[in-house]
This record gives structure tokens, C-alpha cells and sequence, in this order.
């Protein structure tokens, strides 16, 4: 078995995302996400890549845009107010299909909020935060091994699909330390060239143009039918989601991230007390796996969603669940986490026990 | 035995685990024990999030109160020097991470007075898995402090993974630094779920209990 070492959060996805080929970095510093460009700027100059600290995130994410023309592996993060101010290039992104990988280590919001962990943007990451028709593929890790995990799959969609692919993290997992295996480095000449697009020259051939413009209406629905006809694929092929001791369940936990997490200690408590309690906790936030929640709540007492927001997946799972269960849901926000045993007693309280 | 007790030592090395743990034990024999909670790094997983905890064990724990408690500024309280300057308490100074961190107790120096100063590793860790490593992070820690670093500790740890595998592993690593820069070892750190029975421990053992922590079974 590779070595097991032991890491924070923040740092377990620079590190994954050198190791997955990514040699460029922008960002600006804002907590609970700092570690994560301190960490690039000390990593990036020993593989040969480029660190650069901007002077905001309106910079940091043009610049975001500008290397990822070139077709080569870049990354951002930031925290909540941050991934605000980065919309517009997100939807240029978008709109140019352009491929990058962008973290946002949630905090809590609205407006300045505060430092602690909070799952408040899901609206913002699944729905649209920026203007136009577009998606981000959002991807939710619950613990570091996964968040490892998934930056690697996050880059090999975002070549895939020319798309930016979002890693909605909160607090909890930037800040937490846990042991994690990294995968081998890729060697960043063995990546896909995007030679057929990219902007690396155009001595020898007729030029590339990236854009997510025509001045033309009849060439811009175009444009904007074969980004739908994009999504639609990556609604088919690419919904993820973990199925946690549901077989046997009566009652269904939803949650993604750290609440997925905290929520599988809530499944191993009610068992103990006989209450046969399952978790479906989605790992692609978009695409959402509405079929498959909906086949597995058909029949269930009750559906418990869970969040640290107001209720931002809630309308997901209502939207998935239909009227096959009834749905229950519980919040904790501006930063407060609850515990397993917190969760317990509303679980049991919603069944009258 | 020293008076003031300060944890210094790499991001993640386990410092706000051991410092609680030593305050917790030093607890056992005297009335009056301070924890500092130095951290001006981390946002989170600081020895002021588990504040109330450490209170009702009976510790005074000193942080910046009120509404500045989950500021993200850089904030040491005046009653630190206060505790670590009155006889009467026995002090531990928990510090954060790396050479940012460490900065706070070259601030705290002229008030340290005889305190003992240990620095914990985790080999565990990406920048201290080697002995090089753990060499260039004490030389830098110390340059910074400008202070004599009495101990190392070893807290070889991969959280709830540890192994006792890994803590013979981290004594060995650490019998090594110990004997290249002629600081003493002062003790191998366990977790309260390792068994110390039938294994042989190079340095005494001491047996913590975690407090930072996060729900995963």
C-alpha cells in the first residue's frame, strides 16, 4: 500500500492537484482557504510551475481564464465572498468552455458572514452564480482521501467536457487534519494538448479563437444550444452519490460534505437504538442523482435532509423525492456544526419517538 | 520543574493536543493551571473551541473573549503575560504552526522566564517524514524564536490511524534528530485507543486523550 501521511485539508488538495498536472495557480488569500496558496507557493516553483498571488479575485479568476486558453491544467481557490466576486469570469469561463478546476472553502454568508464552516453556497455553485446558461460539474467531498479523489476526477472532467468544475468544500474539510494516500504524479505532457482549440501559437496553422461571444444571434444560439446539448451528456453519464446502510432502511438521511460525514456517526447511533436509519449523500451536486433518490425513498417513513444553510439541497431532494416519502429538514447556520447526537433527537422527534 | 510550558513546532504536528494534555496533567498536582491559546494561524480546531470543556476540568483558559473570540485577527491577550508572570499558576503555552506562528512566543520571550520549551513531530507529516526535514524545521523555528528549544517530542500520529508501528517508527526517526542536534527527547505521545502494554517504547510514554475531532463513524 502507498504511504499513508497525514494532512490538512487545504493542503490535501494542492497537493492532489499537483499530482494530477496542474502547474498553474492564481489566487488571493481569505480564510478559512489560506493554507491552500501558501501551500502552491511553496510547491508550485519545486515542479516547475507558476504561483501568483493577484490583487483580487476578479484578477485571480481572469487570469484563471487566460491560462486556461492555453489548454494546460490551472487551479484557483477561494472562500465564499471570494467565489462572489469571481462570477463573471466563471460564466466567460463557461461560456468559452474553457477547463479549470475552482475551490471554494465555504464560509458563513451572506454578505461579509464569518470564518467558520457553512454549506451556504449551493445555490450559487449548482444553480448559477453568475449570469447566462450555464453549469459548473460541482463536486462535494466529505472526507480528505475523497477530496484527493476528487480534484484528480475533477481535472480529467474539466478536459473532458471543456468545462469549469467546481470543488465545493466547506470549512470543516479545509481545516481538518485526516490521513490520506496521493495518487502517482501524472506527467503534465502526457495530458490532453487541446491542440484542436487551445491558444499556444498559430505559426503553421489558421488561428484558434476562444470566445464566449457572436455578435451574430443566429450564431449565438448555436453556441448556446451546444452547451446545452453538453449538459444534457453530463447529466446522463456523470451523477455521483454514496449509499450508506440503506438497504434495510425505513428512514433516509440526505446531506453531502462534512454533514454526510457527521451524518454516518447519526446512522450508527439510531441503529444502536433499532432505528433502522440509512444516508444517500450526494457526491455530484450538479449533475444532481434525482432517479436514484427517488427510487430509494419509495416506501420510506421519512426522508431527514440536513444542511448548514437555510435549505439549498432541500429543494433537490424535494424535487427527486416527489411524494413518494414525507421530507423533514434541519439547519444549522452561521457557522455552527451540529453533533451526531443533535441529529439524532430531531430524527426521533419527526418520527414521534 | 519549570514553571511556564510552551508547544512549539510544524503545522499539524499535534501541538494544541499535547499542550491540552499537559495542561490537563499538570492539573493533577497543582491548583492553578493556565492554558494560552497562542494559535494566531489556525481559524479553527483551536484550543478556544473547546474552551468550556477545558473550564469545567477546572483550567483557565486564555483567548481573546467575547466577540473577538472567532475574529480572524492576529489577537494575544494581555492576561497572558499576566499568567505566565504569576508564581502562582503553572502556565502552557500553546502556538501555532510554522515560522508565522511561532513569532508569538519570541513576542511573549522577555515573560517566558524559566520555561521549558518543546518541540513536537509528527514524521507522519509531509515536511517532517525525514530526518533532514525535521533538522531544517527545528534550525528554522529556532531562528525565528531566537529562543533554546529544550525537548523534542514524539507525536508520530496518523489520527484515528495511528499505529504503534508508526510511534516505534517516529522514536527511532527521533533518536536519530535527537542525537545530531544534542536535544533531549522528553517523551513518546500515544492515543488513549493504543494499547502501551507488550510494546517497547524507546522514551516515556504520554497517554492523550484527542479533543480536537470530527465525526466520521
Amino acid at each position: 500500500m502507498a504511504e499513508r501521511v497525514l494532512v490538512k485539508g487545504t493542503e490535501a488538495i494542492g497537493e492532489a492537484a499537483v499530482r494530477a498536472g496542474c502547474r498553474l495557480f492564481f489566487g488571493y488569500p481569505i480564510t478559512p482557504q489560506n493554507e491552500l496558496p501558501e501551500y502552491m507557493s511553496k510547491r508550485m516553483p519545486e515542479v516547475n510551475g507558476s504561483f501568483l498571488q493577484t490583487e483580487s479575485e476578479v484578477a485571480t479568476i481572469n487570469m484563471v481564464y487566460g491560462a486556461a486558453c492555453t489548454g494546460r491544467r490551472v487551479m484557483t481557490s477561494t472562500s465564499s465572498p471570494g467565489f462572489s466576486l469571481m462570477q463573471e469570469g466563471v460564466s466567460y469561463m463557461a461560456g468559452a468552455q474553457l477547463p479549470a478546476v475552482l475551490v471554494n472553502v465555504v464560509r458563513g454568508g451572506p454578505g461579509l458572514g464569518d470564518i467558520q464552516p457553512a454549506q451556504s453556497d449551493y445555490w450559487q455553485a449548482t444553480k448559477g452564480g453568475g449570469h447566462g446558461d450555464y453549469k459548473l460539474i460541482v463536486l462535494a467531498p466529505s472526507t480528505l482521501q475523497e477530496a484527493v479523489d476528487l480534484v484528480s476526477l475533477a481535472f480529467d472532467l474539466a478536459d473532458k467536457y471543456r468545462n469549469p468544475v467546481l470543488i465545493l468544500a466547506d470549512g470543516v474539510i479545509g481545516q481538518i487534519m485526516e490521513p490520506v494516500t496521493f495518487p502517482e504524479f501524472k506527467d503534465p505532457n502526457t495530458l490532453p494538448k487541446h491542440d484542436d482549440w487551445a491558444l499556444q501559437g498559430a505559426i503553421g496553422r489558421e488561428k484558434h479563437v476562444v470566445t464566449s461571444f457572436d455578435i451574430d444571434p443566429v450564431v449565438l444560439e448555436k453556441m448556446n444550444l451546444e452547451l446545452v446539448e453538453k449538459f444534457k451528456k453530463i447529466e446522463s453519464t456523470e451523477k455521483r452519490w454514496e449509499e450508506y446502510k440503506l438497504d434495510d432502511a425505513d428512514v433516509v438521511i440526505t446531506a453531502f460534505g462534512t454533514i454526510g460525514r457527521i451524518s454516518k456517526s447519526v446512522v450508527t447511533r439510531a441503529r444502536q437504538e433499532g432505528i433502522k436509519v440509512g444516508l444517500f449523500r450526494p457526491i455530484t451536486l450538479w449533475p444532481f442523482p434525482y432517479k436514484r433518490l427517488e427510487e430509494i425513498v419509495k416506501g420510506k417513513k421519512l426522508v431527514l435532509d440536513v444542511e448548514l444553510n437555510m435549505g439549498q439541497m432541500l429543494e433537490d431532494v424535494k424535487l427527486a423525492v416527489k411524494d413518494n416519502a414525507p421530507v423533514a429538514f434541519y439547519k444549522r447556520m452561521g457557522g455552527m456544526v451540529p453533533t451526531p447526537e443533535e441529529i439524532l433527537d430531531v430524527l426521533k422527534m419527526e418520527l414521534g419517538r | 520543574m519549570a514553571k511556564n510550558y510552551a508547544f512549539i513546532g510544524l503545522f499539524g504536528s499535534g501541538k494544541t493536543e499535547v499542550a491540552i494534555n499537559w495542561a490537563l496533567k499538570l492539573k493533577e498536582e497543582h491548583e492553578k493551571v493556565a492554558i494560552i491559546d497562542g494559535d494566531i494561524i489556525s481559524p479553527y480546531f483551536r484550543t478556544r473551541d473547546v474552551a468550556e470543556e477545558l473550564e469545567k476540568m477546572g483550567l483557565i483558559t486564555i483567548y481573546p473573549k467575547g466577540a473577538l473570540r472567532n475574529a480572524d485577527l492576529p489577537i494575544i491577550t494581555g492576561g497572558a503575560i499576566g499568567y505566565l508572570s504569576n508564581e502562582e499558576y503553572k502556565t502552557v503555552l500553546d502556538i501555532g504552526g510554522e515560522e508565522n506562528g511561532v513569532v508569538v512566543l519570541g513576542y511573549l520571550r522577555p515573560y517566558l522566564g524559566d520555561a521549558e520549551i518543546s518541540m513536537v513531530v509528527n514524521i507522519a507529516r509531509p515536511f517532517s517524514s525525514t530526518v533532514d526535514g525535521i533538522i531544517k524545521a527545528y534550525e528554522e523555528l529556532r531562528r525565528v524564536v531566537g529562543i533554546k528549544v529544550d525537548y523534542l517530542i514524539n507525536n508520530a500520529n496518523l489520527s484515528y490511524e495511528t499505529t504503534s508501528e508508526l510511534v516505534v517508527k517516529g522514536e527511532e526517526m527521533l533518536a536519530r534528530v535527537s542525537e545530531l542536534i544534542e536535544v533531549p527527547v522528553k517523551f513518546t505521545v500515544i492515543p488513549d485507543f493504543i494499547n502501551e502494554d507488550g510494546n517497547e517504547f524507546r522514551y516515556p510514554v504520554f497517554k492523550i486523550k484527542r479533543f480536537m475531532r470530527m465525526e466520521i463513524q
